[in-house]
C-alpha cells in the first residue's frame, strides 16, 4: 500500500539500514585469510543458507589464491628487487589483481543476490580483512515510521 | 620546538632515522669518492659497480622499510562494536592449529586484535603481524614491510662488509701512494663501517633465525612460544619462502573508497520455509499452551487474541530463570529446525541499538548477543512481515512480541522467550570461542571461554577514559587512604562500573532504615543518614573497626540481632581469598553508616591490591565471585540465614569489584541470579558466581515462602522463586 502511494523517490528511500552482521575470520589455519562459513542466525529469514555459504567459500578461495606462494609471486619478487621496486609504480601485484577480482565478485553478488534480499556485502578489505560486514536493510513504511522498522507488506 | 596544532612535531623521533641515513649515505659517498677511483684503476672497475649495485639495493630496501605502510588496521567503525563493550571480555580465544591463541581487545582501535597483531604505542596503530617498531627507519615493521626490512638488513650487512673489505684492500695494498687525504678518508670510512658492522650483523643474524622459525620479534621478545609450539610456523623453508616470495599484501589505509553502486530497494525476497519446518515447540509450557490455544482456535479467535495481546508481554528478566533450565529442551527444539526459529525474527543486534542502560536492560540483557529473537514463529514467509498481513500468521500474531516492530521496544517476550534458546544454541559456538558476527560479551561466552583473565573491555576503556571510578580506584594503592577511593559516587554512575556504588548506597540507605533498632549495637553517633558524597567510603572504613567489635558482641548474642551485620560477610568473603580471612570481621562493616569508625581498614586492605592491578584483578574479581565463594560459603550461609530477612528486602547492588564495599548478601544473590540469566545491566562482574552462589542461596530461603525479592540497580525489584 505505502509504496504505491508515494513517489518513486520515496520508494527508493524506503529501505533503511536495520543492522549489520559481521562474519569473522576463521583463524583455524593460521593467519591465512579465511572467513567463517558459519551461517549467522540473523540472516535466517533473509537469505538461503546455501547462497551465503557459497559466497563465503568463493571469497575464501579468492583469498587463498591471492596469498598463494608460487612461481608467479616469486618472479614478481625477483623483478621487483631487480628494479629496486620501481616496478611497483607501473605494475600491479598479484595480490592486488586478485583483490580486484574479489571486489568485482562482491559487487556482482550484491547486485544479483544480496540487494534483492535487502542485504549488502561490504568488501572485507575496507575493514582490514577482519570481517565481512553484511548490512541488513528493512522495509520502512514511507509514512515515516521509525527506521527500525515495521515491516509492511511488500506489495 | 614548534608544536603543531594537530600532532605535535617531535624531532626527537627523527634523530635515529636521520643519523642512520646520514651515516649510510655519507660514508658510502665518501667511499665512492675517495676509495673507488683508485680501486677501479688499479684493481678492477667491477668493484665500484658491484658496490653501487649493493648500495642501490640497500637504499631501495631502506626506503621501502621506512615509507611503506606496515599493515595498519583501520579503526573499526562504531557499528562493529555495537555490543556493549562494558560487558565484553578483554580476551577472546581462538584455536589455531590446535593451539589456543588469545586475541586481545584493542581499546583504541576497537576490535579484537587478530593473531600476531599488536598495537604500536609509538605509531598508535594496530599493525598486522607486528614485528617491532624500528627507530632507525622510524616505522613499524609489520606484515607488509617485513620483507623489505629483512632485505635491508641483509643488504646493509653485505654493503658494510664490502666497504670495509675494499677499503682494507685499498689501504693494505697501498693501491695508490699513501697520500694523506684519500688514505685518511678510507680509514675513516673503514672505522665507521667496522663500528656499525657488529650491531647490524647481530641484528641480521637474529632476524635470520626469526624468519627460519617463523616468529616475529614481538613474539620472540615476549617469549610467547618459549617452550611451546608456534602455531604460525610452516617449517623453515616455507617460512623463508613466505617472507621472501609471497605477493606483497595490500594496504588497508588510504584506499580509494569504492562507490556503492548497488541499490537496495524493497520489496525484498525472503527465503521460503516449508510446512514441515513449521512445527516447532518452542519454549516454555506457558508459551506453548498459549500458542496451542491460539492455534486451535478459529481465525476469529485468533484475531481476537491478536488484539488482546496488543501489549507486550511482561518483563522478561525474572522469568528467564525458567528458560535457562529449559535450555536443553530448547536446544532440542532448535535442532529440529533452527532455521525456523529465527524465521521472522528481527535481527538480534537491533536490540543492541538500545545500548542498554542499567534501567532498561530487559531486552538487551535478555539477549546476550542472541542471534535473533528466534521466535517460535511458524510461518513461511515469502514477504516481509507485515502487521497488515495478519492472515499469514494467525497463531503467532497472538504473540505480539513476535512482530518485528515490537522488537524495538525493550520489553519483549520475544527476546525473553528465546533468549535461552538462542544462547543455548549458540553456546557451542561460543565455547569454541570463535568470533562469530557477534561479539561474545555475555555470560555464556565468558564462561565458555574459561580464560582466567576475562577482564572486561570496559575496564580497559574506562581506564583509558580515566573518568570512571575504576581509574580513581587504581590510584590509592596505600591502604588507609580509602578516602581517595572516592570512586564513582555520582548519583547516576555510568554503566557497569559505578552502578555498584549506587546500589551500595541504596543498600546502605535501606539498611540504615531497616536496622534502626540496631543502633544500640552500632554506634549511635553514626546514625546520620548516608549522603552520596565521596566521603561515604571514608565513613565505611572508619566504621569497619567499630563494627568488628560490635559484631563480636553480637555474635555472642542470639543470631537474630546480628543478622544484618553478617550481611556483609558474603561480600567481604567474596572479594578475594585474602579477604576471606577477614570475612567475619569485615563483612560486618557492611555499609552501615551507623557503625563506629575504624582506625584500620581490614576490609579495605584485601580490596586494595586489587585496585592496584588493573588487569588481573578484574578477572579475579569476576572470578572471585566464584572461587572465594567457596571458602566464604559457610560464612555466606551463615550470614544468609541471619540476614535473610533483612537483606532479602534490601536493595542490593550487584556485586562488582567493589565487593568489599558492598557487603550485602542480597546483591550477591541477585548477581547470581543475573549470572544465571543474562547480561544484566552491562555490569561486568558477573561471572562464575552462579554456581558457588547457589550454595548459600537455599540457605537464605527466607521466611517468605520460597520467593526471594532481589532488587537490582535502579530500584527494580525482582521476585525470584527459590
Amino acid at each position: 500500500l505505502c509504496p504505491q502511494v508515494h513517489s518513486l523517490q520515496e520508494l527508493r528511500r524506503s529501505a533503511s539500514l536495520a543492522t549489520k552482521v559481521f562474519v569473522q575470520r576463521d583463524y583455524s589455519d593460521g593467519t591465512t585469510c579465511q572467513f567463517q562459513t558459519k551461517f549467522p542466525p540473523e540472516l535466517e529469514s533473509r537469505i538461503e543458507r546455501q547462497l551465503f555459504e557459497e559466497t563465503v567459500k568463493t571469497l575464501n578461495g579468492f583469498y587463498a589464491e591471492a596469498e598463494k606462494i608460487g612461481g608467479s609471486s616469486y618472479l614478481e619478487g625477483c623483478l621487483a628487487c631487480a628494479t629496486a621496486y620501481f616496478i611497483f609504480l607501473c605494475m600491479e601485484t598479484h595480490y592486488e589483481k586478485v583483490l580486484k577480482k574479489i571486489s568485482k565478485y562482491i559487487q556482482d553478488q550484491n547486485e544479483k543476490i544480496y540487494a534483492p534480499r535487502g542485504l549488502l556485502l561490504t568488501d572485507p578489505l575496507e575493514r582490514g580483512m577482519r570481517v565481512i560486514e553484511i548490512s541488513i536493510y528493512e522495509d520502512r513504511c514511507s509514512s515515516g515510521s521509525s527506521s527500525s522498522g515495521s515491516s509492511l507488506a511488500g506489495s | 620546538m614548534p608544536a603543531a596544532s594537530g600532532k605535535r612535531f617531535k624531532p626527537s623521533k627523527y634523530v635515529p632515522v636521520s643519523a642512520a641515513a646520514i651515516f649510510l649515505v655519507g660514508a658510502t659517498t665518501l667511499f665512492f669518492a675517495f676509495t673507488c677511483p683508485g680501486l677501479s684503476l688499479y684493481v678492477s672497475p667491477v668493484i665500484p659497480a658491484y658496490n653501487a649495485v649493493v648500495f642501490l639495493f640497500v637504499l631501495a630496501n631502506f626506503s621501502m622499510a621506512t615509507f611503506m605502510d606496515p599493515g595498519i588496521f583501520p579503526r573499526a567503525e562504531e557499528d562493529e562494536d555495537k555490543e556493549d563493550d562494558f560487558r565484553a571480555p578483554l580476551y577472546k580465544t581462538v584455536e589455531i592449529k590446535g593451539i589456543q591463541v588469545r586475541m586481545k581487545w584493542c581499546a583504541t582501535c576497537r576490535f579484537y586484535r587478530p593473531p600476531r597483531c599488536s598495537h604500536c604505542s609509538v605509531c598508535d596503530n594496530c599493525v598486522e603481524e607486528f614485528d617491532h617498531h624500528c627507530p632507525w627507519v622510524n616505522n613499524c615493521i609489520g606484515r607488509r614491510n617485513y620483507r623489505y626490512f629483512f632485505l635491508f638488513l641483509l643488504s646493509l650487512t653485505t654493503h658494510i662488509m664490502g666497504v670495509f673489505g675494499f677499503g682494507l684492500l685499498y689501504v693494505l695494498y697501498q693501491v695508490e701512494e699513501l697520500s694523506g687525504v684519500r688514505m685518511a678518508v678510507t680509514m675513516v670510512v673503514m672505522c665507521v663501517a667496522g663500528l656499525f658492522f657488529i650491531p647490524v650483523a647481530g641484528l641480521t643474524g637474529f632476524h635470520v633465525v626469526l624468519v627460519a622459525r617463523g616468529r616475529t620479534t614481538n613474539e620472540q621478545v615476549t617469549g610467547k612460544f618459549r617452550g611451546g609450539v608456534n602455531p604460525f610456523t610452516n617449517g623453515c623453508c616455507k617460512n623463508v619462502s613466505r617472507v621472501l616470495c609471497s605477493s606483497p599484501a595490500p594496504r588497508y589505509l588510504g584506499r580509494p573508497k569504492a562507490e556503492q553502486t548497488v541499490l537496495v530497494r524493497p520489496p525484498f525476497l525472503r527465503p521460503e520455509v516449508s510446512d514441515g519446518q513449521i512445527t516447532v515447540k518452542i519454549m516454555d509450557n506457558g508459551i506453548q499452551t498459549e500458542l496451542k490455544r491460539t492455534k486451535s482456535k478459529g481465525s476469529l479467535e485468533v484475531t481476537e487474541s491478536q488484539s488482546a495481546d496488543a501489549e507486550p508481554p511482561p518483563p522478561p528478566k525474572p522469568d528467564l530463570s525458567r528458560y535457562t533450565g529449559l535450555r536443553t529442551h530448547l536446544t532440542l527444539a532448535t535442532t529440529e529446525d533452527s532455521s525456523l526459529l529465527g524465521k521472522d525474527s528481527p535481527p538480534t543486534p537491533t536490540m543492541y541499538k538500545y545500548r542498554p542502560g542499567y534501567s532498561s536492560s530487559s531486552s538487551s540483557a535478555a539477549l546476550p548477543h542472541s542471534t535473533s529473537a528466534k521466535l517460535s514463529r511458524v510461518n513461511s514467509l515469502k514477504e516481509p512481515n507485515s502487521i497488515c498481513d495478519s492472515g499469514h500468521k494467525p497463531s503467532y500474531r497472538s504473540e505480539p512480541s513476535l512482530e518485528p516492530e515490537s522488537f524495538r521496544s525493550p520489553t519483549f517476550g520475544k527476546s525473553f522467550h528465546f533468549d535461552p534458546l538462542s544462547s543455548g544454541s549458540r553456546s557451542s559456538s561460543l565455547k569454541s570461542a570463535q568470533g562469530t558476527g557477534f561479539e561474545t560479551g555475555h555470560l555464556q561466552s565468558i564462561r565458555s571461554e574459561g580464560t582466567t583473565s576475562t577482564s572486561y573491555k570496559s575496564l580497559v576503556n574506562q581506564t583509558r577514559n580515566g573518568s570512571l571510578s575504576y581509574d580513581s580506584l587504581l590510584t590509592p594503592s596505600d591502604s588507609p587512604d580509602f578516602e581517595s577511593v572516592q570512586a564513582g559516587p555520582e548519583p547516576e554512575p555510568p554503566v557497569g562500573y559505578t552502578s555498584p556504588f549506587l546500589s551500595a548506597r541504596i543498600a546502605q540507605q535501606r539498611e540504615t532504615d531497616l536496622h534502626g533498632r540496631f543502633a544500640s549495637a552500632a554506634s549511635p553517633k553514626h546514625a546520620a543518614p548516608r549522603d552520596p558524597s565521596p566521603v561515604r567510603y571514608d565513613n565505611l572504613s572508619r566504621h569497619i573497626v567499630a563494627s568488628i567489635q560490635e559484631r563480636e558482641k553480637l555474635l555472642q548474642q542470639p543470631p537474630a540481632p546480628g543478622r544484618e551485620e553478617d550481611a556483609g560477610l558474603a561480600d567481604s568473603g567474596i572479594q578475594s581469598t585474602p579477604g576471606s580471612s577477614n570475612a567475619p570481621r569485615t563483612s560486618s562493616s557492611s555499609d552501615d553508616s551507623k557503625r563506629s569508625p575504624l582506625g584500620k581498614n581490614p576490609l579495605t586492605r584485601p580490596a586494595l591490591p586489587r585496585f592496584g592491578k588493573p588487569e588481573p584483578p578484574p578477572a579475579l574479581r569476576v572470578r572471585s565471585l566464584g572461587s572465594p565463594d567457596q571458602p566464604a560459603a559457610p560464612h555466606l550461609g551463615k550470614s544468609v540465614s541471619y540476614s535473610s530477612q533483612k537483606t532479602a528486602s534490601q536493595a542490593g547492588g550487584p556485586e562488582t569489584e567493589e565487593v568489599a564495599l558492598q557487603p550485602l548478601l542480597a546483591p550477591k544473590d541477585e548477581v547470581q541470579m543475573r549470572t544465571a540469566y543474562s547480561k544484566s545491566n552491562g555490569q561486568p562482574k558477573i561471572l562464575g558466581s552462579a554456581p558457588p552462589g547457589s550454595g548459600p542461596v537455599p540457605l537464605s530461603s527466607p521466611t517468605r515462602g520460597g520467593v526471594k525479592k532481589v532488587s537490582g540497580v535502579g530500584g527494580t525489584t525482582y521476585e525470584i522463586s527459590v
